[in-house]
């Protein structure tokens, strides 16, 4: 490593610092002391254990699990270790570690700072964990993926020999039962939105936060009963000493990071090459399939899936190609000198262009988007629609947001939008009754 | 046939009997006949008032302002309540004297013409002129004495300041009121309020009162009588018996709403709090660390393993998300171009069209083959996951399109609506949206079992017509129509 005898002792001062503040800016309830990065680095089997713990709290909270402390300790491992490939680490010699957690403390924390990096892991739990005051709604369209949505529809059902019959009717009954309940859902929402309202409207005007204007439901309990809430009053303070703790580690990062080389510089000298060649090896000489992989062969359906569609699209889009192509040629063979009169060859241009722009939408709509409306969003009156974005006073890490117009009009000039994989917007939607 | 609707099958039409009529402009949302079983609540509810009237006239000896006669406005709905507010079943009671003077001092003209001002009329049109404001009243708390069933009171946001205690007298002609039953409100919990007030549903034409002191009155409206099973419920209306009510002189959050202030302490920690996140939101990693992160980064990818896929399987994923609605996409596309073209600028623009989709036809399916080679070879880099696959894998609980990038993760943007409308119409479009996605999971499901059934043959042969009438209605209609079957007998 490139560094002066200098630079070397100021990050060696800075160093406990970065790892003190990195730690207080993760969550509380998967949060290690620093002591465990610190002994990792140096491969202290005794950190195993607490790392694997770490790296599961962590990742269960980015992936919404249920989260079960009680899982034993094998299980937190696969989960990480599946977590982790998940993700595309690709270092052998964590998939190697063993399942008991009693060694490779320092391949944890090298993943651990790749986590850091690839997932945003900080910003992702600061934001998951958020504490909420205000009235959270969402305005994105993804299924909500069901627990049960992966099993098949056997095991849902109950157990039916062939013998059994089950009567139509009690399907029809259960059938209207549940249009019954989202009946009611339907209508019990549609009070919540009164009182929600009302709550908005009475108390315009009283928060000190002008961007909000009024006091959410959460809020306004608040002023009634105080005793209630000194939990949500903790939860503010810690939350604001993790964001600060954050801020810290924003501006020690680059000691962490070149702390997290020489861990590569120790393994380098360690011999550690020769290991993960045959590992690659190996890796690479198994045969096809081994053991099933439920995920893979579900995903191998669905791209053959659409693979299918877009095949026969292709085919249709050959032969109409063609066809229109001769035809086209015919047509202007007889007319070329024609149309070289009337300016042809400039619209043809203009018309290209204006092909390509279409298309290029259509590119657009075909990738990924990172689009924000996605997770929550706190629900806010305002009475006159804001004239532009610039105008909106900027405070609590609440940024110009939407307001409701804004996407029904998106969503409405988007013929087809695959919003999130839902086509269902394109439906006409009435708003008054969901049947 | 009629024979087999008997116990299951939903008469025809009867769903839409059940629909709740959510809009204020329809229907004003009576019935214009009580029925007996009403008649005989209602008898129930007047003898409990007028025992509370007799309890209350020896507790209280101070009059009672009828400060809330005046606040029933319903923000942003419908014209002025010009009735007595009849919900309100009373907490704080007073002579019947007094009752002409709340009614007195209300702008309700109806109210006066009322003989017995206690006595809940059957038929509640006293006055079919005056227009009534059943369902949009605003919700009232009556009172912050101790609940009975010390369910959620404290949630009771939409009347914080308590409302004015009124009479139970005032709940003239419209029996409407909601009680607030401890047992009901498990029921409505359920929903998606746990978080918010508890209310309940009561039976606004039908009488579904009961007088119960330091109860959380909510008028939930004519929809919410139409939701049988908990509205049906008999009301111990004898519970008469009026708690204490605490300060007489209370406000509304409608008066006083603007001028609250919410306790020092969380002011403190709030703007704290938002600072703080200001901060973390505008923070940007420096160059230094980002180079020094890259180097790191690039290095450890060094040591990975050596043919690594193109795509992570959260890639893999993430495209093939997207990927979903594709073909339907570029077949609308294609769609759009097979109508005829009139000019020569349309032919050519026409075809130039079409062969960029042939483009990107093609492009898409070089796409998918490079996902499906990333798939296998992620299959085999997989680490062994023996048991129960279930609960270790990520995969089953994917990320939710958090990937975007990282400043804008801590912004948590503002959903900002201008009218109650759009309020109404975002939360019925997101329950029809989940609705839908059951629906078609549902759809699914009973395709597969359905159909081969039917295909199957295995059914008697006598309820092959009604069989083909179930499924046919479950799969085409939704369940919500029936075709008719008629039997046509060919004469040979």
């Amino acid at each position: 490593m490139r560094r002066q005898p200098q630079e070397q002792q100021q990050s060696g001062r800075a160093l406990p610092g970065a790892v003190g503040a990195l730690c207080r800016a993760l969550p509380p309830h998967a949060r290690p002391a620093p002591d465990t990065l610190r002994r990792a680095r140096f491969d202290r089997p005794q950190a195993s254990l607490d790392f694997w713990r770490l790296l599961y709290g962590l990742l269960k909270q980015i992936h919404g699990g249920k989260w079960t402390e009680s899982d034993a300790i094998d299980n937190q491992i696969r989960f990480v270790k599946s977590t982790l490939w998940y993700h595309g680490y690709g270092r052998p010699e964590l998939y190697q570690l063993p399942s008991d957690g009693s060694a490779g403390s320092r391949e944890l924390l090298l993943a651990f700072s790749w986590l850091l990096h690839r997932l945003s892991l900080l910003e992702q739990l600061l934001a998951r964990n958020r504490v909420k005051t205000g009235d959270e709604t969402s305005v994105c369209t993804c299924e909500d993926d069901l627990p049960n949505s992966k099993k098949g529809p056997t095991e849902i059902a109950p157990e039916y020999g062939p013998e059994d019959r089950v009567d139509v009717r009690y399907l029809q009954w259960l059938n209207g039962r549940l249009k019954f309940q989202w009946r009611s859902l339907h209508a019990q929402h549609q009070e919540q939105c009164k009182l929600l309202h009302k709550i908005h409207l009475f108390t315009s005007g009283s928060h000190m936060d002008q961007n909000l204007g009024h006091f959410s439901v959460t809020e306004t309990d608040l002023i009634r009963q105080p005793e209630n809430y000194k939990q949500l009053l903790q939860l503010l303070e810690s939350e604001t000493m993790q964001l600060e703790a954050f801020l810290e580690w924003k501006q020690l990062e680059p000691v962490y990071w070149q702390w997290m080389e020489t861990v590569l510089d120790i393994m380098a000298e360690e011999g550690n090459p020769c290991e993960s060649q045959d590992a690659h090896v190996e890796r690479s000489g198994l045969p096809e399939v081994t053991s099933c992989c439920p995920w893979a062969d579900n995903l191998t359906e669905h791209i053959d899936r659409l693979s299918r569609d877009l095949m026969t699209l292709r085919d249709q889009l050959q032969k109409l190609v063609m066809h229109r192509k001769a035809a086209w040629c015919e047509k202007v063979k007889t007319r070329e000198e024609q149309l070289q009169k009337e300016g042809f060859p400039a619209t043809a241009r203009k018309i290209q262009e204006s092909v390509e722009l279409k298309l290029q939408d259509l590119t657009y709509l075909c990738a990924p988007r990172k689009n924000r409306a996605h997770g929550s969003c706190r629900l806010v009156l305002r009475s006159e629609h804001p004239v532009s974005k610039s105008g909106w006073a900027r405070c609590g890490g609440l940024q110009d947001g939407y307001t409701i117009q804004e996407i029904t009009e998106k969503r409405s000039l988007q013929v087809v939008s695959p919003a999130h994989g839902c086509f269902l917007l394109r439906t006409r939607v009435s708003s008054s009754h969901p049947c | 046939m009629p024979a087999l609707g008997a116990v299951f099958l939903p008469p025809r039409g009867s769903e839409e009997d059940e629909q709740p009529q959510p809009d204020p402009g329809s229907s004003d949302g009576q019935e214009n006949r009580p029925s007996p079983k009403e008649l005989e609540e209602l008898e129930l509810l007047n003898r409990a008032l007028e025992k509370a009237l007799k309890v209350r006239k020896s507790v209280l000896k101070t009059p009672l302002k009828a400060q809330g006669a005046t606040e029933e406005k319903s923000a942003g709905e419908g014209p002025p309540p010009k009735n007595v507010e009849e919900q309100q079943v009373p907490v704080a009671v007073e002579d019947v004297p007094e009752s002409t003077e709340v009614r007195a001092v209300s702008k309700k003209p109806a109210a006066v013409k009322k003989p017995s001002p206690y006595q809940l009329r059957a038929p509640y049109r006293t006055d079919p002129d005056v227009k009534k404001l059943q369902r949009r009243a605003p919700a009232r708390c009556v009172s912050q004495g101790p609940r009975a069933a010390g369910k959620s009171s404290s949630k009771g946001v939409a009347c914080k300041q308590g409302r004015s205690h009124r009479k139970a007298i005032s709940a003239s002609d419209r029996g409407a009121c909601a009680a607030a039953e401890p047992q009901k409100t498990p029921g409505l919990s359920r929903s998606a309020l746990n978080q918010q007030q508890s209310f309940s549903i009561g039976d606004s034409a039908g009488g579904k009162n009961s007088v119960a002191a330091g109860r959380q009155l909510l008028d939930a409206g004519k929809k919410s009588c139409s939701l049988g099973e908990s509205s049906r419920k008999e009301n111990p209306a004898a519970e008469g018996v009026l708690g204490g009510s605490t300060s007489p002189r209370t406000v509304t959050l409608q008066e006083k709403g603007c001028q609250l202030k919410l306790p020092l302490p969380y002011r403190k920690a709030y703007s704290r709090n938002s600072r703080a996140w200001e901060r973390c939101r505008l923070c940007q990693t420096s160059a230094d660390a980002a180079a020094a992160r890259n180097r790191f980064i690039e290095r450890i990818q060094t040591t990975f393993y050596s043919p690594m896929p193109a795509f992570s399987p959260a890639e893999i994923e993430e495209e093939l998300k997207v990927f979903q609605d594709v073909p339907s996409l570029l077949s609308q596309y294609v769609e759009a171009e097979l109508a005829d073209y009139p000019t020569l600028q349309r032919e050519y623009e026409s075809l130039l069209t079409l062969e960029g989709l042939e483009t990107t036809v093609s492009q898409c399916l070089h796409k998918l083959q490079l996902l499906q080679t990333a798939v296998e070879s992620q299959r085999r880099l997989r680490p062994d996951c023996t048991g129960d696959v279930g609960s270790c894998s990520p995969a089953c609980v994917p990320l939710r399109g958090q990937m975007c990038d990282r400043a804008s993760v801590l912004a948590v943007p503002l959903l900002c609506y201008s009218s109650f409308q759009e309020l109404r119409d975002l939360f019925a479009l997101k329950l029809q949206v989940s609705m839908l996605h059951q629906e078609i999971a549902l759809q699914k499901v009973m395709m597969a079992e359905l159909l081969p059934v039917l295909e199957s043959r295995r059914y008697p042969e006598t309820s092959a017509a009604q069989l083909y009438r179930a499924t046919y209605t479950q799969l085409c209609e939704g369940g919500k129509r029936f075709p008719v079957l008629v039997r046509d007998e060919l004469a040979d």
